[in-house]
């Protein structure tokens, strides 16, 4: 019993101190800096327009002017952090042979990695949760409702964020640098955003009955069934067509907390919704 | 007396890319260390200190061979690392933690916490002078400030067993001369010392025993006192002339050293001191002291990884 006990601590101290070490990265701060400033910049701009011409419809128009470049940063620099963490942390260890004198201490591996991946997971949530709390304060003070929506939507995107970081995670610690896992993790979270691209591709190949035709539908249709579809995890247009205080539409807790990520074999997750009520 | 570390026929050879590429890094090494000694691993550059340290702690695996610590097969089990201090080669650790950090985020590893390990941090810090620094990131120390630190996280939990990979290297004298100081408390304290280097001079001063490793092959091991034993004999005499001097070396004897009207004369075994002397007294050369001569551990090393070199190549 003790040492489980011990074993959980052991795993867990690492988990704080790549968090401490991650926090103090430069690269890090500043796409944390870059994204404040995108935050705080699209909102004063918005609060300058709404000064000078201030009917109702033109505020509801700069809301989603606000809202739009805040889900658009988020996400992006968000998945930027995400994956430049979860590719380096383990490789840099290698290339800097820390990872002898901590593997020398009574750890074991299995420990060192699951410490690794929860310190990792720890910095996408404290970057997530600063971005997200300055947009929700950002939103509050434009349209005076609590963005309730908001935070379901920060919720399902931190799952999208696990999704890549877990796959970049899983690459880097057979990698010798960073570089490939971070070509894999942009690899992924591009094509997981497209796929509904690949369906198409697939959809219409064949119809020349050129050989090769056929085999990049074949391809596509591969990608298809065993890539995720990160879509699942956008609320963009909900938040951006809906009132903040709305309930989220289509979001089913049991696939969340039991989520199965990988469209292929599971029935559709998350977030068909977004896309239904998208106003076409 | 009990063995604390024990190896047989451990070796090691890392697969090279291509046939024929393969490293044998270290070739079937027997090595007992008992409790209480310090074990001086010596080797040139490349001779595979290193890989055996790795081994031992676990990092990588025998290609064949079997190890036990403190007698027991899983070595590498957090039971047994618990009792190991082990300071790394080249002094690698986490660049964006603070120097107290480092030694908190080791300490904590060991399972210690609360008072009881920040008094601990704060006696290491002491003890390798690095208190001045403790704040400051280890991405802005300097290599001997790094191996300070990492000394002091080896002795942090107060292990029975150092495991210590070129533990002065890339150090100032005084460093080098405070890190000695240091491990001879250990010596005295009875803790089981391993430390590789080829810092020869060192190593005779604090080991009681040393084997000397040689392209993954140990070629001796002993006592101080069991390999530094030549029955040389050193002659210590008075100016004398050039024709003096042309005699003796005729007669096998040999010049090691000449400052004006001190010289060094050594008499190696095959040749009789007494021969010597009437050589002396014939010529007139004025004797100042007759003396046994040991060998020193740098000869010895040189003599004997040089006689493993040349044996390498005829083969
Ligand atoms: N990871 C590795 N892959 C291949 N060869 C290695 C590796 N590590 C060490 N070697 C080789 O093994 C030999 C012994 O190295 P090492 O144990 O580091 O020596 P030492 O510590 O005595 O200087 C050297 O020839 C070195 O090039
Ligand atoms: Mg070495």
């Amino acid at each position: 019993m003790s040492s489980i006990i011990s074993s959980v601590r052991s795993t867990w101290t690492i988990a704080i101190y790549t968090w401490r070490q991650g926090m103090r990265q430069k690269t890090l701060i500043g796409f944390l800096l870059l994204s404040v400033l995108v935050i705080f910049g699209s909102s004063f701009l918005t609060a300058f327009l709404t000064q000078t011409t201030g009917t109702d419809t033109q505020v509801d128009i700069e809301a989603k002017l606000l809202k739009d470049i805040c889900v658009t940063t988020i996400s992006i620099f968000g998945m930027l952090i995400t994956i430049f963490i979860s590719a380096s942390v383990v490789p840099g260890e290698v290339q800097n042979k820390v990872v002898y004198t901590v593997l020398s201490k009574p750890v074991r591996r299995f420990q060192y990695l699951l410490g690794k991946f929860i310190g990792v997971q720890l910095i996408v949530i404290i970057n997530l949760a600063l971005m997200g709390g300055l947009f929700f304060i950002a939103l509050y003070a434009k349209q005076r409702i609590m963005p309730t929506l908001l935070l379901w939507s920060i919720l399902l995107t931190y799952f999208e964020f696990l999704v890549v970081s877990a796959f970049t995670f899983a690459v880097s610690c057979s990698a010798s640098s960073p570089v490939l896992p971070t070509i894999a993790g942009l690899f992924i979270y591009v094509t997981g955003n497209l796929i509904e691209y690949l369906k198409d591709v697939y959809n219409r190949a064949g119809q020349t009955g050129q050989w090769f035709d056929e085999l990049i539908g074949k391809v596509a249709y591969g990608l298809y069934q065993i890539l995720p579809n990160l879509q699942n995890f956008s609320m963009k247009t909900q938040i951006l067509y809906l009132q903040p205080n709305d309930p989220p539409k289509d979001v089913q807790f049991p696939n969340l907390i039991w989520p199965k990520l990988w469209r292929g074999t599971s029935s559709r997750i998350g977030f068909s919704g977004a896309r239904s009520c998208s106003p076409s | 007396m009990s063995a604390v570390i024990e190896t047989q026929d451990l070796t090691k050879i890392y697969e090279g890319a291509f046939k024929g590429q393969d490293v044998h890094a270290l070739t079937k090494l027997n090595l007992t260390i008992e409790a209480g000694e310090i074990f001086g691993y010596l080797g040139p550059n490349g001779s595979g200190k290193t890989t055996t340290i790795k081994m031992l702690l676990g990092l990588i695996f025998p290609t064949s061979g079997k190890i036990r610590i403190l007698g027991r097969k899983d070595f590498g089990s957090p039971a047994v690392r618990r009792k190991i201090g082990f300071l790394p080669e080249g002094a690698y650790y986490p660049d964006f933690l603070r120097g107290e950090e480092v030694l908190s985020f080791f300490g904590k590893l060991y399972g210690l916490g609360g008072a009881d390990l920040r008094k601990r941090i704060d006696w290491a810090i002491e003890l390798v002078g690095m208190k001045h620094a403790r704040k400051r990131l280890v991405r802005g120390y300097s290599k001997g400030m790094r191996q300070r630190i990492g000394l002091a996280q080896a002795l942090l939990s107060n292990p029975d067993i150092l495991i210590l990979d070129e533990p002065t290297t890339g150090l100032d004298p005084i460093a080098r001369k405070e890190i000695r100081d240091i491990l001879s408390n250990l010596r005295d304290e009875g803790k089981t010392l391993l430390i590789s280097s080829h810092e020869l001079l060192e190593v005779e001063m604090i080991s009681n025993r040393v084997g000397i490793l040689s392209n993954g092959v140990l070629q001796t091991m002993g006592t101080l006192d069991e390999l530094l034993t030549s029955r040389d004999v050193l002659l210590q005499v008075g100016a004398m002339s050039a024709e003096a001097s042309g005699k003796l070396t005729a007669a096998g004897l040999e010049i090691e050293d000449q400052v004006k009207d001190n010289v060094k004369i050594r008499v190696p075994d095959q040749v009789s001191v007494y021969d010597a002397l009437e050589l002396c007294k014939t010529q007139n050369v004025p004797l100042l002291s007759v003396a046994p001569r040991r060998e020193t551990l740098e000869e010895l090393f040189v003599r004997i990884v040089g006689a493993a070199e040349r044996a390498k190549e005829q083969s």
